[in-house]
């Protein structure tokens, strides 16, 4: 991560932003419904390992001296999905990028759920963004 | 089959705020299927040039490119640490996901 970094500060102009995008280290929650009518299934478990290898990534290039924080913001986002194969989709992505439980008891609850739903009731996958934007020095 | 991701903007208007995008060459390390790609264009970077190590999602992404941005964006396969690129040659870097 850190040669990652220091690749980022070789390309960019002196003055030049980098943006360090991704989820915050919080457990998504998997509802049905979308907007004021969602309603939460199940909390996801997630261990945030990579999140701390990536913060303490960040603070090592500041410590260098390379880049300078500038911004940091939360957001929410949702990860919308029409059926189970989706989310099965969604879940196997997810997993890709972080570590995360195994996860049939959501699987099952979100399929015993969807049975007393109406038909076009969508998935929803909610869960916070942190966007950190970082200066670069010299 | 579909998936949505924020489909009320909550991204797009958070990456707004961060700089004036209009004109900026941006690098985008991470990029996947290009979905971010897509919304740094929609923004006005003038040239993004996005990358990933997965070669398939890379493919998948070049197809998805509308007409309008071909020549604003350049999707390769490829690795944060060893970037094909000179010094200095961004404004901006986007680290999608990818620390």
């Amino acid at each position: 991560m850190v040669h990652a970094l220091r690749e980022a500060h070789r390309v960019l102009r002196p003055g030049g932003l980098l943006v360090d995008l991704r989820p915050a280290a919080k457990h998504r929650r998997i509802g049905l419904g979308q907007g004021r009518r969602w309603r939460l299934v199940g909390v996801m478990r997630e261990t945030f390992d990579e999140d701390h290898a990536a913060n303490r990534a960040v603070a090592r290039v500041v410590r260098d001296g390379l880049f300078q924080r500038q911004a940091r913001a939360e957001f929410g986002l949702d990860r919308v999905m029409d059926r189970m194969e989706d989310f099965h989709r969604w879940l196997e992505e997810f997993g890709k990028r972080r570590t995360v439980a195994a996860h049939g008891w959501l699987i099952r609850r979100l399929e015993r759920a969807l049975v007393t739903r109406p038909r076009r009731v969508r998935i929803v996958a909610r869960g916070p963004m942190t966007l950190q934007v970082l200066r670069r020095l010299g | 089959m579909a998936i949505s991701i924020d489909p009320a903007g909550r991204e797009l208007r958070a990456l707004g705020r961060v700089t004036r995008w209009r004109g900026l060459r941006v690098l985008e390390v991470g990029c996947g299927d290009g979905r971010l790609t897509l919304r740094l264009a929609q923004l006005g970077a003038a040239k993004i040039h996005a990358f990933d190590p997965d070669a398939g999602v890379v493919r998948a992404a070049r197809t998805a490119i509308p007409a309008r941005q071909a020549r604003r964006i350049d999707y390769r396969v490829g690795h944060a640490e060893r970037l094909p690129y000179r010094a200095h040659e961004f404004d901006c870097a986007v680290f999608a996901w990818a620390l």
